[in-house]
């Protein structure tokens, strides 16, 4: 591929400079760590600092190892995209405003592998965070709650790394529409927006891209309905293939946005 | 000699506006050619036409003797605020230019240094640009446009944001780089352009508006005159008066303009001789460089 190490060196030492490569991770191991803990301390947590009255009782629910690890996919399905879709909505945009993707659009490289070295850097810290922060998620839950059939997570983080592939794609074609406001909001309504409404009026439909993600929870819990599953799968990966092309299309597009 | 370069009827409209309207020129191998105009006179849109960054709406750009689509492959572009990856050191985007232009990758950090060495910029290689300095900027802006040793080198403004000094020795630079390569410059200062270019070309609201050799300029619009210092305005007056020629005045100064080398220098000190009014000084003037860009850009309102 023409270029392509060349431009994924720099999204490389960019990321690394300015220590993305460090506070993503960061968020999502956090989150991975702190479901487990806080559900599992709960009780002493309130007894030593609750100010209960004495003889106190709370009947806890008792959570199986599934429910902790579909807990802190929530909480990555909202605040983690959220770290996402701000994160990288300029990722494009932002070097065609500030004049820096002048240096490239004068030189013979193709526009696929710019878009890709970007896809590349983003799957790596996106996927890369949300498997680290998973698998200290999966450590802390079989020591507290019990161990969680390893087949059934590796299905369930194979979907949700689709899932994951979809929201990179959706970020990165806003950024090459775009310009980086509107790049945010977009791709903040397509991953955050749609997937409420999915979940509103969801019960109609069972192909969709934004249901992967309570997909990948059945694979966990083995309950999962194969034919509309291996479907939303399917259009999902279609997606996918249709945002990156679009991406390249549109990045070479808008080389006349770019500040000179 | 050879031309490298022929735009042909070369049109970029927004809307209604033509910001480049039908320009005609070449440029020859290894020369150096002046975009001259005001601000606004598309000089900026011509050179993104040339380096691709922006479609042309209509005209045709030949290089080397074909039409070519994609002649990012032989440019090395500077624009007029170069902004560069500031978490980058200068050694390290110089190679990365270099790579990206289709310089060997194993020579490649090797052309970076010469490169940085040629323009001045050796001893800060490996800082981060992030902390450069407007000179130093439109240094590393040079590398990165020469690194891969174009054969067509464009450069919007490359001095108009420096000082004296900074001015003089990136116009060294580039006199040391016309021995190799075409230079197609834009500036808006004539005087910058008065020791190395070959060719000028004048703009004004995107028309080509005159055009040949500072030397050709200089003739046609050097409009010759006596200048007549007096010792005082009322001197001055007098003289307006009892020249036999058209004479005009400004404070203590008297001016004749020379219509065909008419009069020559001895009359008109003989008619000074006989007026008995006290003389400091007299010369032949031509229009100096600003006056010429006024005249050619005003040319025609």
């Amino acid at each position: 591929m023409n270029n392509f190490s060349v431009l994924f060196q720099k999204e490389w030492r960019e990321n690394v400079r300015n220590f993305k490569i460090l506070w993503i991770p960061l968020v999502f191991l956090l989150f991975g760590i702190t479901e487990p803990l806080t559900n599992y301390y709960l009780p002493q947590i309130l007894n030593a600092v609750g100010n209960m009255p004495e003889g106190t009782v709370f009947p806890f629910p008792e959570f199986t190892p599934e429910q902790i690890v579909m807990a802190t996919v929530s909480q990555y399905q909202f605040i983690g995209m959220l770290v996402i879709t701000l994160g990288f909505a300029g990722i494009i945009s932002r070097e065609r405003k500030n004049g820096n993707a002048t240096f490239l659009y004068v030189r013979p490289i193709s526009y696929a592998s710019y878009v890709y070295s970007k896809f590349s850097m983003m799957c790596i810290l996106v996927i890369g965070s949300i498997i680290l922060g998973l698998l200290a998620n999966l450590y802390y839950t079989n020591v507290l709650f019990g161990s969680v059939d390893i087949g059934a997570f590796i299905g369930f983080l194979g979907t949700y790394i689709v899932w994951l592939l979809f929201v990179v794609s959706v970020v990165l074609f806003s950024s090459a529409a775009f310009s980086t406001a509107i790049a945010s909001v977009v791709s903040l309504a397509l991953v955050l927006f749609f997937q409420f409404i999915d979940a509103l009026l969801g019960a109609y439909w069972t192909i969709s891209p934004w249901k992967i993600p309570m997909y990948a929870g059945y694979v966990l819990s083995g309950s999962v309905d194969k034919t509309p599953f291996t479907w939303s799968l399917v259009i999902t990966l279609l997606l996918i293939v249709l945002l990156i092309f679009g991406a390249v299309y549109f990045a070479k597009r808008n080389i006349s946005k770019t500040k000179i | 000699m050879k031309t490298l370069l022929h735009m042909q009827g070369l049109t970029k409209q927004y809307g209604k506006e033509k910001a480049v309207d039908s320009l005609t020129f070449s440029l020859l191998k290894n020369t150096s050619t002046a975009l001259i105009g005001p601000n606004g006179a598309g000089k900026t849109t011509t050179l993104s036409m040339l380096a691709g960054l922006l479609k042309q709406t209509s005209g045709t750009i030949v290089f080397d003797g074909e039409v070519t689509e994609d002649i990012r492959k032989v440019i090395g572009f500077l624009p007029q605020y170069p902004k560069f990856y500031s978490w980058l050191t200068a050694l390290e985007f110089t190679e990365m230019a270099a790579k990206l232009s289709g310089v060997d990758p194993k020579i490649a950090k090797q052309e970076a240094v010469k490169t940085l060495e040629f323009v001045g910029l050796a001893d800060v290689k490996n800082k981060k640009t992030g902390t450069f300095s407007g000179g130093m900027k439109q240094r590393l802006g040079l590398a990165q446009a020469i690194v891969h040793k174009p054969a067509l080198l464009l450069l919007d403004e490359p001095v108009s944001a420096l000082d004296p000094i900074g001015r003089r020795e990136i116009m060294n630079l580039l006199k040391e780089l016309q021995e190799t390569t075409t230079i197609l410059y834009s500036t808006h200062i004539l005087n910058d352009a008065e020791e190395m270019t070959d060719q000028l070309v004048f703009l004004r609201k995107g028309k080509l508006v005159e055009q040949g050799s500072m030397q050709q300029v200089r003739e046609k619009y050097a409009n010759p005159m006596y200048k007549i210092y007096f010792i005082s305005t009322e001197e001055a007056a007098k003289f307006v008066e009892i020249s036999p020629w058209p004479a005009r005045q400004e404070n203590s100064i008297a001016f004749i303009h020379l219509e065909e080398e008419k009069p020559v220098m001895n009359e008109v000190l003989r008619v000074l001789a006989d007026s008995h009014l006290s003389l400091l000084k007299v010369e032949r003037a031509t229009a100096s460089l600003e006056e010429i860009f006024l005249q050619v850009v005003n040319k025609g309102e």
